[in-house]
């Protein structure tokens, strides 16, 4: 094990190369940059590749060619080049590529600030392209460590399941300096708990059969296995078809391949304080999650009876956290309220569901405090900066 | 084609489901002769479509390995797949004239750029017929279309001595080449010069839609009308007439002239392999 000071962007560009990863291709975004940075420097010392796209949607697209050809591959940006991936992940999702994409959220829309933390897409990580019919996978590190891990954890999914799974960061994961262990040989990747699965190919005809079946090897070209994938409803051997019976095929596999093998991933959270029954629970991911830990604590400290509730697997929402009847705050970076629906539909009509949003800054401890106080006295909340309707 | 068909191509997608009259299955069969003629394998190639007319109606019908890219991206795909397969595999797209220059040409422009070793043969029905005949980036001035129906009169990339193989040429293009579907062994002939150039290829091919661009243009779905049409105003180089729109044969041939996309970039990261590993 060796131990580093160093940003997420390195502890992610270690974790991948050790999952397997020998093709980045990126495109220059604040935060995500020096990830594209580092793998440029990283990756050709151990054989891979770095290509820097003509622009985000290249970037992704040149991900799927060298997934296509047998790599396992990553790309990373920010939401300003997320929202340009619609395109290959539909095409990725389709085609049931195994790919990982990480996106340092800042904050929005458009440009905003970019040296600013922001959780603006939540919803846009569940739905990053058109057209519905199809699961995914989305896991969010709270710290450079996490994110390692989560990073390995994702290309061993993105295997299994052969779709593109996504890391949703923050500014402040990726460009955090923070102490970082890099497990040195396969046994010390074992005893952090990172797991492998390594690039199978599928030997066709019948490449992906229309049930809920994972570990089937994806479609990689250039084997002459008569290999064939496109972006139009596929029957099982690959063909386009317009029928709509084929379309129910292809559209069960995508949803329920994902959604009937959620043990894979859901046991990636963290609960603090939840053993009691706690009167308020605090929902949270990422880098708001540590202030929201903190403050958990010494709010404990102060008799309140107050627990935190950290996702990582942030889709398909782990609804099971939610049927408890009590008291839930989500506390997020943006000020629109988007992890608080799902808490709310994931929690029902009896529980009572609050929210907190940060816009481009970080809540304080203070602050929390202050509003776990408020929820269990029963007083109105009002949102930091601006005053809106309560929730 | 049947020899050629038996060989190559699959039974269950030929023949395609393109229009009566549609002129895509000339341009598909010169390719297929040049692949044949130059002794390559189905293993040999893996081939690639967008979408639209051309896209559609070659997907899948290679024997080998096939993929489709969305709207004007298959280009990025193909530079990763160039980039992760073994050098001596060919990669073929077929693709639209809607695809190429217009939705993609970003994504074209920046293959050109890297010399990625792709023989792109860009089929050109004069403007986006799988739609129903929306005029494009190649449409001839004046034509009718349904998004034209006072004439084309917007600038394109063949309007006012513009051609856009030229912006090719200077994105670095290493094969250029210019045919009509009619053009038979003459294209074949082009087509096997870009499949062997270590680099860039393109074959822009026009050919005949009496479906959607003769009904609007000429005013009907007559085939021999629409075959006329392109014909009488194409000529080979050196040959043209006042009328001619598409001068045909090669446009430019650096071929082998500059380093490939990925055999450049594995160079470069063996070598700096070899002093990570002293």
């Amino acid at each position: 094990m060796k131990r580093y000071l160093e940003t997420g962007n390195f502890a992610i560009t270690e974790g991948a190369i050790l999952a397997g990863c020998r093709f980045f291709a990126g495109y220059p975004i604040t935060p995500a940059t020096e990830l594209a940075e580092a793998m440029s420097f990283r990756l050709p010392q151990v054989g891979g590749m770095y290509i820097q796209g003509e622009d985000e949607c290249a970037a992704l697209h040149l991900c799927i060619g060298g997934a296509l050809g047998g790599y396992k591959a990553m790309t990373a940006t920010s939401g300003p080049g997320f929202i340009l991936y619609a395109d290959p992940y539909g095409w990725a999702i389709g085609c049931e590529i195994p790919l990982v994409v990480l996106n340092s959220g800042r904050v929005g829309p458009v440009s905003g600030i970019t040296g600013a933390p922001g959780q603006g897409e939540f919803y846009l990580t569940r739905y990053p392209t058109q057209g519905g019919n199809f699961e995914t996978i989305v896991l969010a590190p709270n710290s450079a460590q996490e994110a390692m891990s989560v990073i390995v954890e994702s290309f061993y999914l993105a295997e299994r399941f052969r779709t593109p799974v996504t890391v949703l960061a923050d500014q402040l994961i990726t460009d955090g300096f923070e102490d970082i262990s890099v497990p040195e040989n396969e046994g010390e990747m074992k005893e952090m708990g990172f797991r492998t699965w390594p690039r199978k190919i599928n030997k066709g005809p019948v490449f992906y059969p229309s049930t809920d079946e994972i570990d089937i090897p994806p479609v990689v070209l250039g084997h002459n296995t008569g290999a064939l994938c496109s972006d139009w409803t596929p029957t099982e051997e690959g063909y386009d078809i317009e029928e709509v019976a084929a379309h129910h095929k292809h559209a069960y596999r995508l949803i329920y391949k994902v959604r009937n093998h959620k043990e894979l991933f859901n046991n990636l959270y963290e609960k603090n304080f939840m053993d009691d029954d706690p009167e308020l629970v605090v929902v949270s991911y990422g880098t708001p999650s540590r202030v929201v830990n903190t403050a958990v604590k010494k709010a404990r400290q102060n008799g309140l009876k107050v627990g935190a509730l950290r996702l990582i697997n942030l889709w398909p929402f782990p609804d099971e956290h939610f049927k408890k009847k009590t008291k839930y705050l989500s506390v997020e970076l943006n000020w629109d309220g988007q992890l608080v629906r799902e808490v709310q539909r994931a929690a029902g009509k009896d529980s009572e569901v609050h929210f907190m949003g940060s816009c481009g800054d970080l809540p304080t401890v203070a602050d929390l405090i202050e509003t776990f106080e408020k929820i269990l006295k029963g007083q109105p909340l009002k949102r930091r900066g601006w005053e809106l309707e309560e929730w | 084609m049947d020899y050629l068909s038996k060989k190559y191509l699959r039974p269950r997608k030929i023949p395609s489901t393109a229009c009566s009259g549609c002129g895509l299955g000339m341009n598909h069969k010169a390719v297929v002769q040049a692949i044949y003629e130059l002794g390559l394998e189905v293993e040999d190639i893996v081939w690639g479509t967008s979408i639209g007319c051309a896209g559609r109606q070659t997907f899948g019908t290679w024997k080998g390995d096939g993929f489709a890219g969305t709207h004007g991206r298959v280009y990025a795909i193909a530079r990763g797949l160039r980039l992760t397969l073994p050098p001596e595999k060919k990669i073929i797209l077929t693709v639209g004239d809607g695809d190429a220059f217009g939705i993609g040409l970003l994504h074209l422009i920046h293959s050109a750029r890297s010399n990625a070793d792709l023989t792109i043969i860009v089929n050109d029905n004069l403007g986006y017929m799988s739609t129903g005949g929306q005029y494009g980036w190649t449409t001839p001035h004046g034509s009718k279309t349904d998004s034209s129906p006072y004439g084309m009169y917007e600038h394109n990339l063949m309007s006012d001595g513009m051609d856009v193989l030229g912006v090719l040429k200077h994105a670095g293009a290493t094969f250029l080449a210019r045919h009509v579907a009619m053009d038979g062994q003459r294209a074949v002939e082009s087509i096997k010069k870009g499949i062997r150039n270590r680099g860039l290829s393109l074959i822009h091919m026009v050919y005949p839609c009496p479906t959607n661009f003769g009904s609007r243009e000429l005013g009907t779905r007559d085939t021999i009308k629409m075959y006329d049409y392109i014909k009488s105003q194409s000529a080979p180089m050196g040959e043209e007439k006042e009328n001619t729109l598409w001068a045909t044969g090669i446009y430019h041939d650096t071929s082998d002239s500059r380093p490939e996309f990925s055999e450049n970039i594995h160079k470069n990261i063996e070598k700096i392999r070899r002093a990570a590993a002293v």
